[in-house]
């Protein structure tokens, strides 16, 4: 009866996660999680949010601006703006980096430069832009899109600035997250009843079942001992990161978060090693840097 | 302006230690880790893992301060094991958990792009099928920012 917190999950096959893919396109992943807790899914919906790194612009030199925007405005339109952030990887956080304010490995530097001459409204949009990086540009989510619109500018008014776009994290600023929204749903029937119904009369009139609802059986009786088991998730990036790499980059830090307290708890105490290697698979292509994210 | 500076949330001071294990003096085979720059993310998971354990009496974790970027996890076990040793334990369960959903992800993954790209050819169809492709598959430069860059200065 002794029990080994290993068997659970090491049980060939039995009590193994489950996923279930339902949608995938550019930009929505929307999936079925199951056989496993409501904390690893919150974690994991938790970490999709705020820890997943990306590139978002954090420094704004203004050389000119004769704009009707304040220049912190402006700054903070340019900080909003998605860039694609595949290679943030391979970049620096600035704090880990050996430079002082910015450097190529920590850095991607863009710029915006214009005027407007003619005798009409121009718009200033994410298009007008110009990054040193080819591979760090502002997201666009098909040929013909305008771009985001940053300000309007009249005859003779000019803008000249200069953003250093950087590495980090939604934890510091929501800036960062690659993701719009996380839709997150379990027990779509309220049969485990953590929800309670405000009703006026009839519950199944007065509260439309999710979409979600086809997934389950609804008719099953209240069990008090059963707990949450799937979880639907619909993540709908933001453009800056292909939606399965949010998830994948999830799973990741939630690896080296778990991977570092193992580490750490095991230098503190007796140094036997019970075999396992904490810090995932290092073969793994996303993730897999020098970058600081081990650096704790 | 008296708020906290935004490092503070992941950088570890010098000299400070990210685990900190400190013993019950009043409860058997009791312990208190002090986890600095964690929150309710690594609390949760672990907390809730470490109750599935049998030999856990209890586990449980609180975020003290909102400003102060740690948490405290308080264990206590029966005396076939530490405190410790239950952490660990559960750690290691987690990761391959975690491993698990990765591989499970990658798998179902292939499955789905397979049958949304079969899909596409038959009836170009599929929601969201008529925005796929944001990102040049080869990630070299974005032929779609050629057309924009001229503008009068």
């Amino acid at each position: 009866m002794a029990f080994n917190a290993y068997d659970s999950t090491l049980a060939p096959g039995a009590d193994e996660p489950q996923i279930h893919i339902r949608e995938i396109t550019d930009d929505v992943l929307d999936f079925v999680l199951s056989n496993t807790d409501l904390s690893v899914a919150n974690s994991l919906r938790r970490a999709m949010i705020a820890e997943v790194p990306t590139i978002a612009i954090d420094i704004v030199q203004i050389e000119s601006n004769t704009s009707v925007l304040a220049d912190e405005f402006l700054a903070h339109r340019l900080g909003m703006i998605p860039l694609q952030s595949i290679n943030a990887d391979r970049m620096k956080y600035t704090r880990d980096c050996s430079c002082i304010q910015a450097c190529e490995n920590c850095t991607v530097e863009l710029t915006l430069n214009v005027k407007c001459t003619e005798d009409r409204t121009l718009e200033v949009t994410s298009r007008d832009l110009m990054s040193s990086d080819p591979k760090v540009l502002p997201v666009l989510s098909d040929p013909d899109d305008q771009g985001i619109l940053i300000v309007k500018l009249r005859k003779g008014q000019e803008i000249k600035v200069n953003c250093l776009a950087k590495k980090g994290v939604a934890k510091e600023h929501a800036k960062w997250s690659p993701v719009s929204a996380i839709g997150f749903e379990y027990d779509p029937h309220n049969r485990l009843r953590h929800t309670h119904l405000w009703v006026e009369e009839d519950p199944a009139i007065e509260w439309p079942l999710s979409h979600n609802a086809v997934e389950e059986p609804s008719d099953a009786a209240y069990d008090y001992k059963a707990e949450p088991n799937r979880f639907y998730f619909r993540v709908e990036t933001v453009g800056s990161l292909p939606p399965e790499q949010v998830f994948t980059g999830a799973v990741r830090v939630l690896q080296d978060k778990l991977g570092t307290m193992q580490i750490k708890l095991k230098e503190d105490d007796e140094p036997e090693n019970n075999g396992f290697n904490a810090m995932g698979d290092p073969q793994d292509g996303i993730f897999n840097s020098q970058d600081g994210w081990n650096n704790f | 302006m008296n708020a906290p500076d935004f490092y503070e949330m992941f950088t570890l001071p010098e000299g400070v230690k990210k685990v900190a294990v400190q013993l019950d003096p009043k409860q058997p085979n009791t312990a208190i880790f002090e986890v600095q720059k964690e929150d309710h993310t690594l609390g949760n998971i672990l907390t809730k893992r470490l109750l599935k354990d049998k030999r856990v009496l209890f586990s449980g974790y609180q975020v003290p301060h909102p400003l102060e970027h740690k948490i405290l996890i308080r264990v206590q076990t029966t005396d076939e094991v530490s405190p410790i040793e239950a952490v660990r334990d559960s750690i290691s369960a987690l990761l391959v958990e975690l491993s698990n959903i990765r591989s499970k992800f990658e798998f179902d993954l292939a499955r789905a792009k397979a049958e949304q790209e079969a899909m596409g050819t038959t009836e170009g169809a599929g929601p969201g099928a008529e925005h796929r492709h944001i990102y040049p598959k080869d990630s070299g430069a974005d032929p779609t920012l050629d057309v924009n860059v001229d503008v009068d200065f």
